[in-house]
């Protein structure tokens, strides 16, 4: 009987990270502000990192973080548990995401170079903020290495860019990203295959 | 597997996403082949290259996101789940099976609208309000004394017929295709839409849902009900924007057949655009021959 007892006490405190967010997630559809607060600082580091990552750009960004917990907090009454909470925001904000880049891409195809060029010097000072200790030599190479990888990333395609990205710096499955971009494991693959075909490519002489 | 099988293999073979048997086979293939091998580490020096670019947000910048987003949702009535509305989206999200037949006599069951159809609007059809068809028990709460309060949601389905060209149909209609959260009820209701082109505001709502809807489907319904008017200075201007923007091929093949039913100078800018990334063959062969046939050069510079 104890040990039954004791079973039930492990299995209750492996869940209850689990159970507590379901709570948080219940207590939020029900209107409680608060409870919504404590679900935004759970995931939200994670958005803006998402978000960095697939648009390397801080205002966008912003932007990001502000439409994808807005469209949470509009729609959470509508999120049923059939997926992970954590599935179920991803899914949104690499929706949003995507949606920036398309919109980057046909505002790319009407401005000139000088919006590229000024996005480049912007990264690169960014760069440079990041290492202050790094010997100059070093800075140069990291330098020119992080613009030829943006370069390289604007040649994807939105759907290639993503799919590396949530896989390389996510760490998401294939099969999730699918899921999420609203395709199959196998497309995602071959997504993925495409994009660092193309990087590497761009970055022939880096790597 | 053979050395191009193998290379495709390792993307997904550095993230550990291969079944252990092509794991197995790839790994054997690597030990006889050099050429392989120096790919598998050329790979994984992009990929070590790749992760010194990691982005990450300084604390700073989450701390004043947090607070705008404070800010903007304070603007913002809280959202509390507690009309017809969201009575409907929780029976669909439980997949209750809900069809609209496709015909010229269209039977629409939109329980949804209940709240927002007053038995005066479609007085002179037959609307019935039947009994409660659906529970949906929203909250649980024991109390110390050994009672518990149950709170339930009961949905009542109104059936609405009409002909398809009877205007509180179509009005029913046009509100069905923006239905946010149901790709079902959208596709069903453009495809029904599509019919009666006639009228402007549906003409608007295909565009509208070619432009925006999230669901591929949908928006290749309303290319097909587009079809008569693709002679249309502005379906021709969004047919032109779907052929640049949309993900999807199967938009991209139809957006194209329509705009070659059609010769239009306008449009020239927009075919070379999307001439510099489409990547399917048909499309690209499609947007170069109606390019030749306006004597216009098939790329901008
Ligand atoms: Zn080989």
């Amino acid at each position: 009987m104890l040990e039954a007892v004791e079973v039930l006490s492990a299995r209750m405190a492996q869940t209850e990270s689990q159970t507590d967010e379901a709570g948080l997630i219940r207590a939020a559809q029900k209107g409680d502000q608060d409870a919504f607060e404590r679900l935004v600082r759970s995931y939200d580091h994670s958005v803006l990192r998402v978000a960095m990552n697939l648009l390397r750009s801080p205002d966008e960004a912003r932007d990001v973080y502000q439409e994808a917990f807005l469209k949470v907090y509009r729609n959470l009454h509508t999120f049923r548990f059939d997926c992970s909470f954590h599935t179920w925001l991803y899914r949104i904000v690499t929706n949003i995401c995507l949606d920036h880049l398309r919109r980057r891409k046909v505002r790319r195809e009407e401005s000139t170079v000088v919006e590229t060029s000024e996005g480049v010097v912007d990264r690169m000072s960014q760069l440079e903020e990041g290492a202050p200790h790094a010997d100059p030599e070093r800075q140069m190479w990291n330098r020119q290495l992080g613009g030829k990888i943006d370069q390289a990333l604007e040649s994807l395609t939105p759907r290639e860019r993503a799919v590396f990205e949530l896989r390389h710096y996510e760490g998401l499955r294939l099969r999730a990203i699918g899921e999420m971009i609203g395709t199959t494991e196998e497309a995602a693959k071959n997504c993925l295959f495409r994009a660092t075909q193309k990087m590497r490519a761009s970055l022939e002489a880096f790597v | 597997m053979n050395c191009n099988e193998v290379v495709r293999e390792i993307p997904p073979y550095c993230y550990g996403e291969v079944s252990p048997a092509i794991e197995e086979t790839l790994e054997a293939h690597l030990a006889d082949c050099p050429a392989c091998t120096r790919e598998l580490a050329k790979h994984r020096k992009f990929l070590t290259r790749m992760d010194e670019r990691a982005e990450m947000p300084d604390t700073g910048m989450l701390a004043s996101c947090r607070t705008d987003l404070r800010t903007a949702i304070s603007r913002v009535p809280a959202p509390v789940a507690t009309n017809w509305l969201e009575s409907f989206r929780n029976l669909w999200q439980l997949n209750i099976p809900f069809r609209v037949p496709v015909g010229a006599m269209a039977l629409v069951a939109l329980g949804f609208f209940a709240a927002r159809v007053t038995p005066e609007r479609f007085g002179g059809m037959k609307a019935g309000l039947s009994e409660p068809m659906f529970s949906n028990v929203r909250s649980v709460e024991p109390d110390a004394s050994g009672q518990v309060r149950i709170s339930v949601d009961e949905v009542h389905r109104r059936m609405v017929s009409g002909a398809l060209g009877d205007a509180n149909i179509q009005q029913l209609l046009l509100e069905a295709a923006r239905e946010e959260n149901n790709p079902g009820v959208r596709v069903e209701s453009i495809g029904l839409l599509k019919n009666n082109v006639d009228s402007e505001e549906v003409r608007n709502a295909l565009l509208d849902a070619l432009t925006r809807d999230q669901n591929p489907g949908v928006r290749l319904k309303a290319l097909e009900g587009l079809r008569p008017y693709a002679g249309n200075k502005d379906v021709r201007k969004t047919l032109a924007s779907v052929l640049v923007k949309d993900e999807n091929a199967g938009v991209r093949v139809q957006a194209i057949d329509l705009l070659t039913t059609h010769r239009d100078d306008s449009i020239v800018g927009a075919l070379q655009n999307a001439l510099q990334y489409e990547d399917n063959t048909y499309v690209r062969a499609q947007c170069e021959r109606l390019l030749a046939e306006m004597k216009a050069s098939v790329g901008t510079y």
